[in-house]
């Protein structure tokens, strides 16, 4: 079982602490009801630390790297920092969407990592509620670094394959 | 196109049944969006201007083709509901140029969003260029084959709209909507049947569509067909139910 999660959003990286999750990933429908329901899904989870971007360059440059799975060196400080304390190390288990960054996480770091249905099921939770969870933002901040970093991506997209042949393979 | 201010006092605008879509009544009944970019098409689609409620105002809102737009289609067809509505997050899967996604964009309005994903660069320069004039776009240029990374830009969707005409195309729904649709949120697919399987009858092709969304915590709702405007092409909807 997870004790952390890890939330990568448009604005920047948080950390979750887990307090609460012994039924989740059961899929009863009672487990989902009370992920869908912020009041019970914030006795679940606590924000443990949130990291802003600093810029529009920077967030383009994480979102890359989270695309393919990279460990970012700004994601790495933060994760060394938040989780890395000796007395702690070795309880901490963090929920990863990715599997491929949870790899890398875990061979940089030494951090376990968990990919489970269960951490799944608490990540959905994070991305659901999180305008309400990250504590900071403000009404649709989170939208709006959306929308610039959904353009610069995708133009960034545009001009890095557009003579590339091999994008296809997966 | 022609469009621009004709229509004026002829035309009468009524509400549809779909919350923010509008049926336009002039010489001829036409399905229409209200533009939430007012003063150009997107794809030279018609346009009509219509007094708005105060004095000298006018709103304008666009024509939306069933040939040009398969969840225009459903909706003539008389779909019973689209979960596409003001105010909602959807994404859109296999968002081709972005014509369709603009009317989903005038549906969802500026409190909503649509995130549109196509993989195609061609296409994916004029989705680009489409959403710089409506901010409720949010384009990405990925492979829905792989929201993993794309998963940054989105946060939790009402619904999941797909026509990206590929083979395993419910797969590609059901791994997105793993990610990012909400418990209880809606999927509207258009199935294309020769894309997924073309010696097999369509009906055949649909029935196993709705039985792999059965088997992928969805439950469907409804199937319609989108003749005359496409051939051998199905709307399906379906629940997502993330609990057994």
């Amino acid at each position: 079982m997870a004790t952390h999660a890890l939330f990568e959003s448009s604005s920047g990286y948080a950390i979750f602490e887990i307090k609460l999750q012994e039924n989740v990933g059961s899929m009863t429908k009672a487990v989902q009801n009370s992920i869908d329901d912020l009041a019970k899904f914030g006795k679940m989870v606590t924000l443990l630390s949130f990291s802003p971007f600093k810029s529009a360059a920077h967030a383009l440059e994480n979102a890359n790297d989270i695309s393919e799975g990279i460990l970012n060196d700004y994601l790495k400080s933060l994760l060394e920092l938040n989780l890395s304390k000796p007395a702690k190390k070795s309880s901490v288990k963090l929920a990863v969407w990715d599997p491929v960054l949870a790899s890398s996480i875990k061979s940089a770091l030494s951090i376990d990592c968990d990919t489970s249905d269960v951490s799944k099921d608490i990540i959905r939770g994070i991305r659901q509620h999180a305008p309400k969870l990250l504590k900071g933002l403000q009404g649709d901040d989170l939208m709006k670094a959306q929308l610039g970093l959904g353009h610069s991506y995708s133009r960034a997209k545009l001009k890095f394959n557009v003579n590339r042949i091999d994008n296809m393979i997966i | 196109g022609r469009g621009g201010a004709r229509g004026g006092a002829n035309v009468i605008l009524e509400n549809h049944r779909h919350p923010g879509v509008f049926i336009a009544k002039g010489k001829e009944s036409m399905l229409v969006t209200k533009s939430i970019a007012p003063g150009e098409a997107v794809y030279g689609e018609k346009r009509i201007s219509i007094d708005g409620g105060v004095e000298g105002t006018k709103v304008e809102y666009r024509v939306w083709n069933p040939f040009r737009s398969k969840l225009a289609a459903g909706v003539l067809n008389g779909v019973e509901e689209i979960f596409i509505e003001p105010g909602q997050k959807v994404l859109y899967l296999g968002a081709a140029s972005g014509t369709s996604v603009s009317h989903v964009a005038d549906i969802v309005g500026p409190e909503g969003v649509v995130y549109a994903v196509e993989f195609s660069l061609r296409s994916g320069r004029d989705l680009i260029n489409m959403a710089k004039k409506r901010t409720n776009v949010i384009p990405i240029v990925e492979d829905a084959r792989t929201p993993q990374k794309y998963r940054m830009l989105l946060s939790t969707v009402d619904a999941i709209f797909a026509d990206v005409a590929q083979p395993d195309q419910a797969r590609i729904v059901a791994l997105n909507a793993e990610y990012f649709l909400k418990n209880e949120g809606n999927v509207i697919i258009s199935i294309k049947a020769s894309c997924i399987d073309s010696t097999a009858p369509p009906e055949t092709v649909f029935a196993r569509e709705v039985q792999f969304l059965k088997d992928n915590k969805f439950k469907p709702l409804e199937q319609v067909t989108l003749e005359p405007y496409e051939r051998d092409h199905a709307m399906v909807t379906a629940k997502y139910q993330r609990h057994k």
